[in-house]
């Protein structure tokens, strides 16, 4: 550990990384990552940001040894990503959760758990658990996952992904698909992950969602980095200062400005804090949930 | 009976398995070796190295929990995927089959008897091949195609614990399938079959022993006389001529004798009259019992043959000499020291010829149930369906599934006898004599484009050297193709079974478990190294 009490020790080392694919022939087709390098620290969430076609998830399959890279290295977890031993510590929410149709809830823990070499009981008990932690309705544990909805199938895909209680956890678009609830609860559950010093990988382009749980981002465009950092670093505007108070009088914020002009500074933008639309969106649903019945209109009525 | 049950010489088939999988893998590390440093230059040998101790490591960091997971997900799999429908055909074809076969019940022969069982053998075969073929073929494609492999390979599973999970899944639902049509199948014939003729039901259980003759003036010889026949399968021995057929049957003793102390001798020999004689009545054979320890010799009385159903002779323990009355015991008499008993056959009818070839004398042991050879040949169909899921899982993971279901099938298809004999003359070149027609591929082409005759000699020089020299690699690598492609004709038992006889061991389900066991190291080994340098999210 650092002096700032931030980890130093890397749990995702990627050097020069480069991936071309290629046709038939050989020839190559797409450059999709070019001599990418970053690492990753113990205990930090990190995000992958980028547009489509970025090369965000190519840099997540490079690291699970799902494609091969065409130049540079990598180390995760002290080990090559070629070492199938690495998986042993990680855990992968693939963006789709491809899951086996067929199974159950259950089946599909239970399956996972065995790839870990788990015993029944520890299955059984582990699988119990996942299950409440992603809230999966107990009605819903015994269907075949085909019969899932969307939101249901990633919260038993992150179940999966966390079987084996990993050090390390890759969410290939974590919220993709997921109402705001469940985008809240997975929100809560990355930032529960950092908390027990989980290191956490995700690749995203819902920004609002980046910045809401990320430690560090990487910004990657056509392949290439082109921003890493911290995030409150990285969006912290260096030449304006924000103030928050209780609410002042039209008084109050007169004699503000005249002060900030006595010190040469310009008054931008006098405003009252919004709420974001998720909050409200979830404020709402628990009042529904509190009180059936009560219904609020803002543009006049309410009962 | 045409067929010739042979003991499999174990040691040879190893040492030809080791060979054949020796070269094929020699070649392929040298090919990998070659391409990694053409790719990678200088690391290319340090790549290599890696990938065999990282192949090592897999192999020495099998799970079986893990690969019991696979093995069980790929059960459920085919299972809700209603693969087990397959039983609604098999139930249509045989809740009407007895209409198309059925006949006259009440005079019921053997013929009908022999349709029954190939019927329900070969429809269990043809419903469970197809079925498991296309099963395992589309398995692991499907798998990456709908991406639920990258939830596996990202957790500690090994390439080749999916591989083997794959393998040991399918031959599970493939064995539940012919387990329970099995069961229905002998159920249906042991139905149809009316209560008068059910002891035609019967395995008889033979023991086939080693076949010499003598010629006409008594001297060893390694057939007998060719009466003209272009099938070379049965030679003729000489009547009234010092000609015998001898055989030495191995393993002999109390239990090869029945409950009531009699040697059952079964024979089908045939005649070839040299002159019409007296065709009412069979040719006569004898059998004389020799023990080479002792010299001593009985002869038992002249009997006819039977060239359509055969003959069963019933040979009593206790033998009395015709000729001096003295008394011999079978078993302490004329079994030697080695355990083998020597019977010798003679044709009594002068200038007339008695046909033979090794399985048409043999002892018959106490029969064993029908159900035991019937479940022995459908064993042979599971060997068999193991078989095509290696293989079908193997091309499954370096093809897409259609193309994998085509590779095996025509593995299958050229996995028959016929192809493989036909092979052995389009591939090595070699007619039937032994010697070379036309030569190999470019020589052949060289003749055809000049005329030249395929006995004509080439010229000697640099350029037909050169040629000849690329030819003999050629069918070399052809010869490896063909050792690839397994010989499937092992596997059909109903033969055995629809003739009334059991399964036997040694020349049958032993082959068939070799050539299983044979395929399995390497399959295996190819389907992980597939697995393993495939990029499974490859665009």
């Amino acid at each position: 550990m650092s002096t700032s009490g931030r980890s130093t020790e890397t749990v995702i080392e990627i050097r020069n990384l480069s991936k071309v694919y290629r046709d038939f022939w050989g020839r190559p087709k797409v450059k999709a990552l070019n001599a990418l390098s970053l690492d990753v620290r113990k205990g930090e969430v990190f995000g992958l940001l980028g547009p489509n076609g970025s090369g965000k998830t190519t840099t997540l399959k490079l690291l699970l040894g799902l494609l091969f890279p065409t130049e540079g290295e990598i180390t995760i977890l002290g080990r090559s990503a070629a070492d199938v031993a690495k998986n042993e510590r990680i855990g992968y929410l693939p963006e789709e959760s491809y899951l086996y149709r067929f199974l159950n809830a259950y089946e599909t823990l239970d399956f996972y758990g065995r790839l870990f070499d788990m015993p029944a009981s520890q299955r059984k008990e582990r699988s119990e658990k996942l299950l409440d932690l992603v809230k999966l309705a107990p009605q819903a544990r015994h269907r075949q996952l085909k019969e899932y909805s969307k939101g249901m199938t990633r919260r038993i895909g992150v179940a999966q992904a966390l079987i084996n209680d990993p050090d390390l956890v890759m969410l290939d678009e974590p919220t993709s698909g997921l109402d705001p609830l469940g985008n809240r609860d997975m929100k809560d559950l990355i930032l529960d992950l950092k908390k027990q010093g989980k290191t956490v990988l995700m690749c995203s382009h819902l920004l609002a969602d980046v910045q809401d749980v990320c430690d560090r981002i990487a910004i990657l465009y056509g392949g290439e980095l082109k921003v890493m950092g911290r995030v409150d670093e990285l969006l912290k505007a260096q030449d304006e200062t924000q103030i928050l108070s209780s609410k002042l009088s039209d008084e109050a914020i007169r004699d503000i400005e005249a002060v900030l002009k006595k010190h040469g500074a310009d008054m931008l933008k006098v405003d009252q804090p919004t709420a974001n639309l998720e909050d409200l969106f979830l404020k709402t649903v628990q009042e529904s949930r509190d009180r059936p019945g009560h219904r609020t209109v803002k543009d006049g009525a309410a009962s | 009976m045409s067929f010739d049950p042979q003991d499999m010489p174990v040691f040879d088939a190893i040492v030809y398995w080791m060979v054949v999988v020796g070269v094929l893998s020699i070649i392929v590390m040298v090919v990998s070796l070659l391409s990694l440093l053409v790719s990678h230059r200088g690391a290319g040998l340090r790549i290599f190295a890696e990938e065999i101790l990282r192949s090592l490591t897999d192999l020495f960091s099998l799970s079986i929990r893990r690969i019991w997971a696979l093995s069980k997900l790929t059960f459920i799999e085919a299972y809700r995927r209603k693969a087990l429908a397959v039983f609604v055909v098999f139930a249509l074809l045989f809740m009407f089959a007895g209409w198309f076969m059925g006949g006259d019940t009440r005079d019921m022969t053997t013929d009908q008897v022999k349709v029954y069982v190939s019927f329900v053998l070969r429809t269990i075969a043809w419903l469970t091949l197809p079925l498991i073929v296309v099963l395992s073929s589309f398995g692991i494609p499907e798998e990456i195609r709908v991406r639920s492999l990258h939830t596996v390979v990202t957790k500690p599973a090994r390439r080749l614990e999916i591989v083997l999970g794959r393998v040991f899944g399918f031959s599970m639902i493939g064995t539940l399938v012919l387990l329970v049509m099995s069961g229905v199948g002998y159920i249906w014939i042991v139905r149809q079959v009316p209560a008068s003729a059910r002891d035609m039901l019967v395995c008889r259980v033979p023991v086939y022993g080693k076949l010499q003759f003598l010629d006409r003036a008594g001297n060893p010889a390694d057939k007998g006389v060719n009466v003209g026949d272009l099938w070379e399968f049965r030679s003729y021995i000489e009547g009234a001529t010092k000609a015998r057929a001898i055989w030495v049957f191995p393993g002999i003793g109390e239990r090869t004798l029945d409950s009531d102390g009699n040697l059952h001798l079964e024979n089908q020999f045939l005649a070839f009259r040299s002159y019409k004689g007296n065709m009412k009545q069979s040719l006569l054979y004898d059998y004389q019992f020799r023990n080479p320890d002792t010299g001593a010799t009985y002869t038992t009385e002249a009997r006819p043959i039977n060239e359509n159903r055969g003959v069963t002779d019933v040979i009593s323990r206790k033998l009395v000499s015709r000729t001096d009355g003295k008394t011999y015991d079978l078993i302490k008499d004329f079994v030697a020291r080695d355990g083998t008993l020597r019977i010798e056959v003679s044709c009594i009818d002068r200038e007339q010829y008695l046909g033979m070839a090794r399985p048409d004398l043999f002892i018959r042991k106490p029969d064993v149930s029908f159900a035991v050879g019937f479940f022995k040949a459908a064993a042979g169909i599971e060997i068999m369906m193991i078989l095509v899921v290696l293989l079908a899982v193997t091309g499954s993971t370096f093809l897409k599934g259609p193309i994998a279901t085509v590779l095996t099938s025509v593995l299958m298809i050229l996995g028959g006898e016929k192809a493989h004999a036909f092979m052995d003359q389009l591939m090595i070149g070699r007619s039937d004599k032994g010697g070379f027609q036309g030569g190999g591929f470019f020589e052949s082409i060289y003749r055809i484009i000049t005329h030249m005759n395929p006995t004509t000699e080439l010229p000697d020089n640099m350029g037909f050297t050169i040629m000849t020299g690329v030819d003999g690699l050629l069918t070399g690598f052809l010869w490896l193709c063909k050792q690839v492609i397994p010989r499937l004709q092992y596997f059909n038992m109903s033969e055995y079974v629809s003739n009334g006889f059991d399964v036997p061991f040694g020349s049958t389900l032993l082959p068939c478990l070799l050539i299983l066991v044979g395929y399995f190291l390497p399959c295996v080994m190819l389907g992980y190294f597939a697995l393993r340098i495939r990029e499974l999210e490859s665009k």
